[in-house]
């Protein structure tokens, strides 16, 4: 007789019944509705997994590391795990693997690891893969350096990989924006089947604060995504997954769909916030941190009796064109502030064109990467 | 082709029109990998990741889903896939260039990963989408279309031997490498085939099979020529043989 034993099978994942009650003691006992003092990078770990991610796919990288360690904890709790891979080129590879099952994966990085992801995020545009990423964005080019910055915009929005290609980029502003633009953003993915990248600044990653956070709510799991996923041809004629051309006419048919999808997202998703533009002289326009600041700013500059607005964009792409298309007559010049030399600027003045004359501050890197408020105020001062 | 059909299954598209030159290599490790998912009974659940190169039309000629990855990345695509869903069977179909150049990285870090994957490397020795290139596993003094006299080992380096490298690594449980030559080695590749599935349908860890194949576009010879160049001088380098069965290791009576 033959005895097996010792023979080491790899348990890839809880069996369907395990992974239901893992869902339910996690939902019942350990993770409800509740509020956490928590890294922002750890908040939009909990966020993701809390949304219905399931498979983070992760390699180190400052100031990024702070999600996939989170996540190395958490997804256990919801039958799910975290994959550290042997390099960001992996990593895009893997997540899209997992989303051709139709499963909600995520990654996180900064910097020179997304540049290494650039290759597959075109991929994944171009297959229509949805998934859920993070930039922690921090100082470049080249290896830059660990403190946080804004420089990543032009390769968020503009697609740092090759071909006519968008993704959804969303920028919040604070731990509890995270909080609640995560369900939209999951919605986002499956809704466009889109990857939804995040670029936070990595100032905001690394700030610690208080989110609130609903009970836990798998939304991936609401969409129905048997029209596409890749899972064999048990319930319908084989599929494949084809970014090139096959041939010349498959490339030109490609292309046109997408970009009837992207004209689709400009009109319905652009996402922004307003603060007193309705009678402003001067409207400052900035994201993340600096969005964030703008809110004290107009506060402070008003109580001083100054005419000061804010435009802080959400959602980076679709840029918010129609924040821009009825400015008040009041309004007599914008500031542009970013944690960079000026790159959303360009989509400023391109949403402006030419109405109006756009400023700009900005700086990165060294010991204090951002605008102070003294800063914004005194620029703000020589525009009114 | 409905009379073939129930002679060789549903998983081999019997009536697709082949894109391969005629006498590549690729028929038949194509065919190979087909019957052996039409013998497992698992086409339903199967999908392929291939490769960029001449082995990314391997999916076209089977009924079966399939993922076109980035070059070189399809292990990395395979591991995520698996991770996802792990009651499907996954397995890459690369070329050697796609496998042990650009992703040499994704592939040796898969097989040490040993999540049961199976990962197909066609070396034909050069790269034979693109025209004749020199490849890693191109030979010592081979003239390809990069290398007009020949490759200089000074220069690029030594013919690169994969599956050596995976032979210590504790994740991977069937690594082999099979040639196409004739009807005897044949029979040896599909028996291959079958075990490096089987593995995985275990899920005892990672399989690997690389298969010695000529191209007679690349090589620029006859197909009977380039048959016997395989035989003689690939094989001479590439020698073919099964570098670790793990399968059944701690079975004792």
């Amino acid at each position: 007789m033959v005895v097996r034993r010792n023979v080491i099978r790899y348990s890839l994942a809880v069996d369907e019944k395990k992974r239901s009650n893992l869902k339910t003691i996690a939902s019942e006992s350990y993770m409800k509705s509740e509020t956490l003092f928590l890294k922002n990078a750890q908040t939009f770990a909990e966020a993701m997994v809390r949304c219905g991610v399931r498979y983070h796919f992760a390699y180190p990288i400052t100031p990024a590391t702070e999600v996939m360690k989170h996540t190395s904890v958490i997804l256990p709790q919801y039958g799910g795990r975290m994959v550290q891979m042997e390099s960001e080129l992996a990593v895009a590879n893997a997540l899209a693997g997992c989303a051709c099952t139709g499963t909600l994966g995520a990654t996180s990085t900064s910097g020179p690891g997304m540049s290494l992801m650039q290759e597959t995020i075109s991929y994944m545009a171009g297959g229509e893969l949805p998934c859920i990423m993070l930039d922690a964005m921090r100082v470049g080019p080249g290896d830059g350096d660990i403190v946080g910055a804004q420089s990543n915009y032009f390769q968020a929005t503009r697609g740092g990989g090759h071909g006519d290609y968008r993704v959804i980029v969303l920028a919040p502003a604070s731990g509890q924006e995270i909080v609640d633009i995560m369900p939209e953003a999951v919605k986002l993915a499956y809704t466009y089947r889109t990857p939804v990248l995040f670029v936070i600044d990595g100032v905001t990653c690394t700030m610690t604060e208080s989110a609130n956070f609903p009970e836990p709510h798998d939304y991936a799991s609401e969409f129905d995504t048997s029209s596409w996923a890749f899972t064999g041809t048990g319930d319908h004629p084989k599929r494949y997954l084809l970014t090139g051309s096959y041939t010349h006419s498959q490339g030109e048919e490609l292309n046109n769909h997408l970009l009837a999808k992207y004209e689709r997202i400009k009109e319905e998703e652009q996402r922004w916030e307003e603060i007193q533009v309705d009678d402003a002289d001067v409207v400052l326009v900035a994201f993340g941190i600096h969005g964030r600041m703008g809110q004290d700013l107009v506060s402070n500059m008003r109580a001083d009796g100054k005419k000061v607005g804010l435009i802080r964009p959400i959602s980076l792409w679709p840029f918010p064109d129609k924040a821009f298309e009825k400015l008040p007559e009041s309004v007599k010049s914008m500031l542009v502030v970013e944690m960079n030399h000026g790159q959303m600027l360009d989509d400023v003045r391109l949403a402006v064109n030419g109405r109006l004359p756009v400023h700009f501050l900005g700086k990165t890197g060294g010991d204090m990467p951002l605008c102070t408020l003294a800063e914004m105020t005194a620029k703000i001062n020589t525009l009114l | 082709m409905q009379e073939l059909a129930k002679i060789y299954g549903e998983t081999l598209l019997l009536d697709k029109k082949f894109s391969y030159c005629p006498g590549c290599g690729h028929g038949i490790v194509t065919r190979l990998v087909a019957e052996a998912i039409e013998a497992f009974g698992i086409r339903k659940r199967t999908v392929s990741v291939v490769g960029i190169g001449c082995g990314g039309f391997s999916h076209h000629y089977m009924e079966i889903d399939a993922i076109e990855a980035m070059h070189g990345r399809a292990p990395a695509v395979a591991v995520g896939y698996k991770i996802a869903k792990p009651e499907n069977i996954v397995y890459t179909y690369q070329g050697d260039g796609d496998c042990s150049a650009i992703g040499l990285a994704e592939l040796l870090h898969t097989a040490n990963r040993g999540i049961p994957v199976t990962c197909f490397m066609i070396n034909n020795n050069l790269f034979g989408m693109t025209g004749g290139q020199m490849s890693p596993a191109t030979l010592e003094g081979q003239v390809t279309s990069t290398t007009p006299k020949g490759r200089d080992v000074h220069q690029h380096g030594y013919p690169l031997r994969v599956p050596e490298m995976m032979a210590d690594m504790r994740g991977a449980k069937y690594v082999a490498r099979e040639a196409v030559y004739d009807a005897k080695s044949i029979r040896k590749a599909a028996s291959s085939v079958r075990k490096a599935l089987d593995c995985q349908m275990k899920g005892l860890g990672f399989s690997f099979v690389e298969f010695i194949v000529p191209c007679p576009t690349g090589l620029r010879l006859s197909v009977s020529d380039s048959y016997k160049w395989n035989k003689e001088k690939m094989v001479e380098y590439f020698k073919p043989q099964v570098f670790k069965n793990e399968m059944e290791q701690n079975d004792e009576n």
